[in-house]
């Protein structure tokens, strides 16, 4: 007995100093990567004050863009999120909906609100996907396609968008997101300063829940109501302005939010565009052209700029965002198994030696070094191996980190875009950078922990996103009386976003 | 142990409140600033203006408090760079006439020669805003900066302070890769006009394609007659895209005579091109180009096709007659083109309002018509119009002439 307790602490022992080690080096990471993104955002202020955004807008020759937005089942969202995109604020643009076999009344309420009808168009099948029924446009809303099909996935939905896609830059878009008037000139920013090398954009998700929203804009910015999704503003600001930015400017960028980037077609289309099979779609292509483009020896970009906003909105249950964060995490497991050849591999330059090895060993591993570690704990006090100050004095050091990191993301969102202007705003992300290292985190890991589980199993479910739908602004002030007697002069309240 | 402990929290808790108070901090700062600002300019911008609308010849400061602020200089300042954005004549002379009082000019100019790049571009601008002649020196230097950026501003500027900007440099910064800066640089050439012609045609081929590219836009966008035999050539180029924005450019400079080559080019092997002719026939309106347009309605690309029709359609009544025609063409894809023209046209419309008309050729002129959109299965609209019409009668017999069955051969 008395050796099999010492054999269990010197397991123990020898695992808690790994998660020391593995502590350090994680922490590490993080603090490299947030000095660097506050480097880079500075700069990145800086250079847009420059950007002359409206010379590019008035000129013809600016980039025509296709944007793609696959919709399954949105009839609740999609004609405001068309109306939305049909008022951004870009010169050549062409809005391809791709209708991925919706039961509900998805296609029906497209071809009544904008007068569609069957069209005769001819395409290329570049991509393989699953059946075609037809196209429909419109000579009233000359920009608007859409693609009824057959359902096969997101995936499929958006490899038939890009083959029927006219022009070399396509943007996609989620059914149920708002991209920022400004964001298409924004995205293709990029593009246009490296026109050779580069090959996908990734612009910033915000969170709309807690916003108001009127014909599809965002009309005032505001916080959720909602504890959950405030704790997701944080996590979003922490990924986005202190991860993204972090790793695009070490040009090891391995996510572009499937919700609004922007992609090369050609490039896209010379991988085999995006993979049915795949939880994460966004990911898995990001990864192949990684892949692709490195083995070809070519120079290439693949960049995340922080500031074209696309607003979506986040789980507000814990059932919908352990749904949500159990897909994600069984893509990133999907993605970096079938792309293992990558991995450690210096051939693939820093994608290989870095990036990959990262979420390897902190993203994939983590969650589980955590939840063992508490089970560690737990049983370190069980043989009594547990010394209370060093405990403390890690839970001190790990909490401290955790904090940090969160409130070092809300400051560098102070300091750049500043898209929360209240001092309540502020303080209330203040006070959840602190709060979610208590609970939340924890709570995330655990999700990934099953996601592995339902991996191993290969159990695959897309989990059905349950929206609230977005918050409308209030109703215009009442009309004045028309002094001609007539009917009042104003126009009839705009229509909210699906609100349930 | 415990009392390092007990600092540990204390230091850990410090710094985090650190954290939480720089950002604090920060926004005070910045509101606090602007707050001042505002007030500031609150009081002093009535001053300015006044100076600005006056025609004496006492300078700004006599119009400003007695000693003014770092803070009051910078509000003064700002004022003033609004005020130069809309005033003209005599007041524009008096604006910068109260940069260089101020002290501003000097400063743009010690500006130019800063480590910082964003400062020296900051400076440029202010510069050309300021339209002070002793800025040109410094700008003219400006154009050879390292920094895209900072050569873009000092063209800018030169152009604002004295009527004409260096257009050599321009020309040669439309070789530069970033397609971001050759567009800006675009603009400045588009608003210079005839002037950078010369200069535009002498550098051509010595630019890449992408520069190229720009060159005919603004060839085109300039309107330039000049440029009329370069574009002609460009036709022929082995570049597609130099055919297609030389085909654009002709439809924007819009003669008449470039009708026949643009026919030539609808027959280009790269349907870029042929889509860019028809748009370009489109915009000039030749009709002799319609035997051609009718051509390219069978163009097995929808760009060629729509942009054909689109220049049928804004021919006149030959175009819509043509497209009239094409409903029996042989091509599907032609006549239901065809039929989407004449839609948008509200051609389709006009018929259906003839169903009403007392005249009996009219009558039935519109229903063999509406017969044959009926027949390539097009009749989205006819049915719309069957329900919605205003006058009853008329659509009793668009229902009639729908609920018909399909004559022999019809598709």
């Amino acid at each position: 007995m008395l050796i099999l307790q010492s054999v269990l602490g010197e397991i123990v022992l020898a695992f808690n100093r790994a998660v020391i080690y593995y502590f350090i080096a994680l922490n590490g990471v993080y603090l490299i990567l947030f000095v660097i993104s506050l480097i880079e955002v500075r700069r990145f202020v800086k250079r847009t004050f420059f950007s002359d955004y409206e010379q590019i807008l008035r000129s013809d020759m600016t980039w025509p863009i296709s944007i793609i937005v696959p919709a399954h089942n949105e009839a609740r969202n999609i004609i405001e999120t068309v109306r939305s995109l049909l008022n951004v604020n870009y010169g050549q643009f062409e809005i391809i909906v791709v209708n991925d076999g919706s039961t509900d009344l998805t296609l029906e309420r497209l071809i009544e609100t904008f007068d569609l009808k069957r069209t005769d168009k001819i395409y290329r099948r570049a991509l393989p996907t699953g059946p075609v029924r037809g196209l429909y446009a419109t000579l009233e809303y000359p920009k608007l396609l859409v693609i009824d099909k057959e359902r096969a996935g997101k995936a499929d939905a958006l490899n038939a968008g890009i083959n029927v896609s006219r022009y070399p830059l396509y943007c996609s878009v989620d059914a149920d997101s708002i991209i920022e008037e400004n964001a298409l000139l924004r995205v293709v920013k990029p593009f246009m300063e490296h026109p050779e090398e580069m090959v996908a954009v990734g612009g910033i998700v915000r969170i709309v829940n807690g916003c108001e929203v009127r014909d599809g804009r965002v009309a005032r910015i505001g916080l959720p109501r909602r504890a959950l999704p405030i704790f997701q503003v944080v996590e979003y600001l922490r990924a986005f302005l202190s991860g993204r930015i972090g790793w695009s400017t070490l040009r090891s960028l391995l996510i572009i939010s499937g919700a609004f980037g922007l992609y090369r077609k050609s490039e896209v289309i010379a991988v085999g565009g995006y993979d049915r099979w795949s939880e994460t779609e966004d990911l898995q292509l990001v990864l192949k052209l990684h892949e692709n483009l490195r083995r070809n020896k070519r120079p290439y970009r693949i960049v995340f700029v922080p500031d074209p906003v696309c607003w979506t909105e986040v789980p507000s249950t814990f059932r919908v965002l352990a749904r949500q964060r159990n897909r994600w995490h069984r893509g990133l497991l999907q993605s970096l198994w079938s792309h293992r050849r990558m991995l450690f591999n210096p051939t693939y330059g820093i994608i290989g030696t870095l990036a990959l090895p990262y979420f390897l060993i902190f993203e994939t591993l983590g969650p589980f070094i955590e939840i063992l570690g508490y089970i560690m704990l737990a049983l370190s006090w069980a043989l009594g191996l547990l010394n209370t100050d060093f405990f403390l004095l890690f839970l001190v050091f790990a909490i401290f980190f955790g904090v940090f990191l969160s409130v070092a993301a809300v400051l560098l969102e102070e300091i750049s875009f500043r898209r929360y202007p209240n001092w309540e705003h502020l303080a209330t992300l203040v006070l959840i950078a602190i709060l979610e290292n208590f609970g939340y985190r924890q709570i995330l890991s655990l999700f990934k922990v099953k996601a592995f589980w339902d991996f191993l199993r290969r159990r695959r479910a897309w989990g059905r996103m349950e929206r609230e739908g977005f918050h409308p602004a209030p109703p215009p002030p009442p009309a004045r009386p028309n002094p001609a007697g007539g009917a009042p002069d104003t126009q009839g309240a705009p229509g909210a976003r699906g609100a349930s | 142990m415990h009392a390092f402990l007990v600092t540990l929290i204390l230091f850990t808790g410090a710094v985090l409140a650190s954290l939480a108070l720089l950002i604090a901090l920060n926004k005070a700062g910045r509101e606090g600033r602007e707050h001042l600002d505002r007030r500031r300019r609150h009081i002093l911008e009535p001053a300015v203006f006044r100076y600005i609308h006056e025609t004496g010849h006492r300078a700004l400061p006599n119009y400003l408090p007695k000693s003014l602020s770092r803070r009051d200089r910078r509000v003064a300042e700002a004022v003033l760079l609004d005020a130069a954005r809309l005033v003209r004549g005599e007041a524009r002379d008096r604006v910068t006439a109260a940069f260089e009082a101020l002290g501003s000019v000097r400063d743009a100019i010690l500006g130019l020669r800063s480590q910082r790049w964003w400062k020296r571009a900051e400076s440029a601008e202010r510069a050309g805003l300021m339209g002070s002649q002793s800025a040109v020196e410094p700008l003219v230097a400006a154009l050879g900066d390292d920094e895209g950026e900072v050569r873009i501003r000092a063209a800018r500027a030169l152009g604002l302070v004295r009527g004409s900007t260096s257009i050599r440099p321009l020309v040669g910064a439309l070789a530069d890769p970033n397609r971001w800066s050759a567009i800006r640089v675009a603009e400045i050439l588009i608003g210079v006009g005839p002037e950078a012609v010369g200069e535009l045609l002498a550098a051509y081929d010595r630019l890449p394609v992408a520069g190229r590219v720009s060159a005919l836009d603004i060839l085109g966008r300039i309107r330039s007659l000049e440029a009329v035999p370069l574009l002609k050539r460009t036709l022929n180029d082995q570049h597609p895209d130099l055919r297609a924005r030389a085909a654009y450019a002709l439809g924007l400079i819009g003669d008449p005579a470039f009708v026949a080559v643009l026919i030539e080019a609808l027959r280009d092997v790269e349907w870029p091109v042929r889509a860019t002719a028809a748009k370009a026939i489109g915009r000039i309106g030749g009709r002799a180009a319609i035997p051609a347009l009718c051509e390219a309605l069978k163009d097995r690309q929808w760009w060629v096709r729509a942009n054909a029709g689109e220049a049928l359609r804004l021919l006149g009544p030959e175009g819509r007659d043509a497209l009239i025609a094409m409903l029996e063409a042989d091509d599907t894809y032609a006549r239901h083109q065809a039929v989407a023209q004449l839609e948008e046209g509200h051609i389709i419309d006009d018929y259906i309002a003839d169903l009403g008309s007392p005249d009996e050729s009219r009558r039935s002129a519109a229903v063999r018509f509406l017969e044959k959109v009926i027949a390539l299965q097009r009749h989205e609209r006819l049915t719309q119009q069957s329900v919605e019409h205003a006058q009853e009668g008329i659509r009793r017999t668009l229902l009639k002439i729908l609920n018909r069955p399909l004559p022999e051969g019809g598709t």
